[in-house]
């Protein structure tokens, strides 16, 4: 089953990728759509946190995650640094469950 | 191209700590290499998603590649079919980011997109491999925090990619929906419902 999965989701970003590379008429996008689009990858990222902050196991927390995606968020912001947020959320989590 | 490394040690590390196996970590950087949805995958493997979902999800959290594929096409389109087909394997953010300022700059030469672009495809499989073999050496992945990897990882992402007050609303409803939907026992559609509402927003958003 993981490798459907593995191929399917290769053949769906292939396309994604290539279609516009494919076709011969130059496919004309409504600027309502285009913005739909945009912000659509942003939104997907951030449905994946929601549950893993809010429910990680499937039930409401108020443990160790959403105090460490807070951390995450503040560090990010600030150094605008992808892994200085990852280990520093790691490490809180880490520390916050020894608590 | 050092976030390239970086990222592709931590996907091989998570994915590995998932309980994924060495093979199918490295078919996954071979044959989708997309950072952001390898995750998602990863995550969905995880949780016991089915795998139509998996692939629709992966297939939105793709849809933005061809708003990309769209805007390099007038360059891009001097090449034979073949090599476009090529040159589309290995379209990804960063290669777009850099083609998009290059050609900008008043660049023409598409061997210099090509070569980028095929260099970022190698570094990532590599670090994936590297992730791989550090992640099969941690052991009780939990007590490190490690599990927590890619959560963080998509935290980061979403604040490194919010720009305007709009993006924010967007990022924060789809979190709260995808949390809420979760709780309410829809773990399983909860990430692609609140992630193709949330940004039906941005279209009535002011620029």
């Amino acid at each position: 089953m993981i490798w459907i999965a593995i191929v399917g989701s290769a053949v769906a970003t292939y396309l994604t990728r290539s279609l516009p590379f494919a076709l011969t008429a130059r496919p004309a996008l409504p600027a309502a759509a285009a913005r739909y689009f945009e912000a659509l990858p942003v939104a997907i990222i951030a449905a994946l946190v929601g549950p893993a902050v809010l429910a990680p196991g499937g039930a409401l927390t108020h443990g160790a995650e959403p105090l460490a995606a807070a951390i995450v968020v503040a560090i990010v912001a600030w150094r605008r640094s992808l892994l200085a947020g990852v280990i520093a959320g790691v490490a809180a989590v880490a520390l916050l469950r020894l608590l | 191209m050092g976030t390239v490394i970086v990222v592709g040690t931590t996907f091989g590390v998570v994915a590995r700590q998932a309980g994924l196996e060495p093979i199918e970590i490295a078919a996954m950087s071979l044959l989708v290499f997309a950072g952001a949805a390898q995750f998602a995958m990863v995550g969905l493997f995880a949780e016991g998603a089915a795998t139509p979902l998996i692939i629709v999800t992966v297939l939105f959290l793709n849809l933005r590649h061809l708003l990309m594929a769209a805007s390099l096409r007038p360059q891009l389109m001097r090449l034979s079919l073949g090599r476009r087909l090529l040159a589309a394997f290995v379209l990804t953010d960063e290669s777009f980011a850099m083609a998009t300022s290059y050609f900008r700059r008043g660049g023409t030469s598409l061997a210099y997109y090509l070569t980028f672009a095929v260099a970022l495809f190698v570094l990532w499989n590599l670090s994936t491999l590297a992730g791989i073999a550090l992640g099969s050496t941690i052991g009780e992945p939990r007590r490190f925090g490690v599990d927590f990897a890619i959560t963080a990882t998509f935290t980061g992402i979403v604040v490194l990619a919010v720009k305007r007050p709009a993006d924010m609303a967007v990022a924060l409803i789809a979190a709260g929906l995808a949390g809420a939907l979760a709780l309410a026992g829809l773990s399983t559609i909860a990430v692609i419902v609140a992630g193709a509402l949330a940004p039906v927003l941005a279209i009535f958003a002011r620029r």
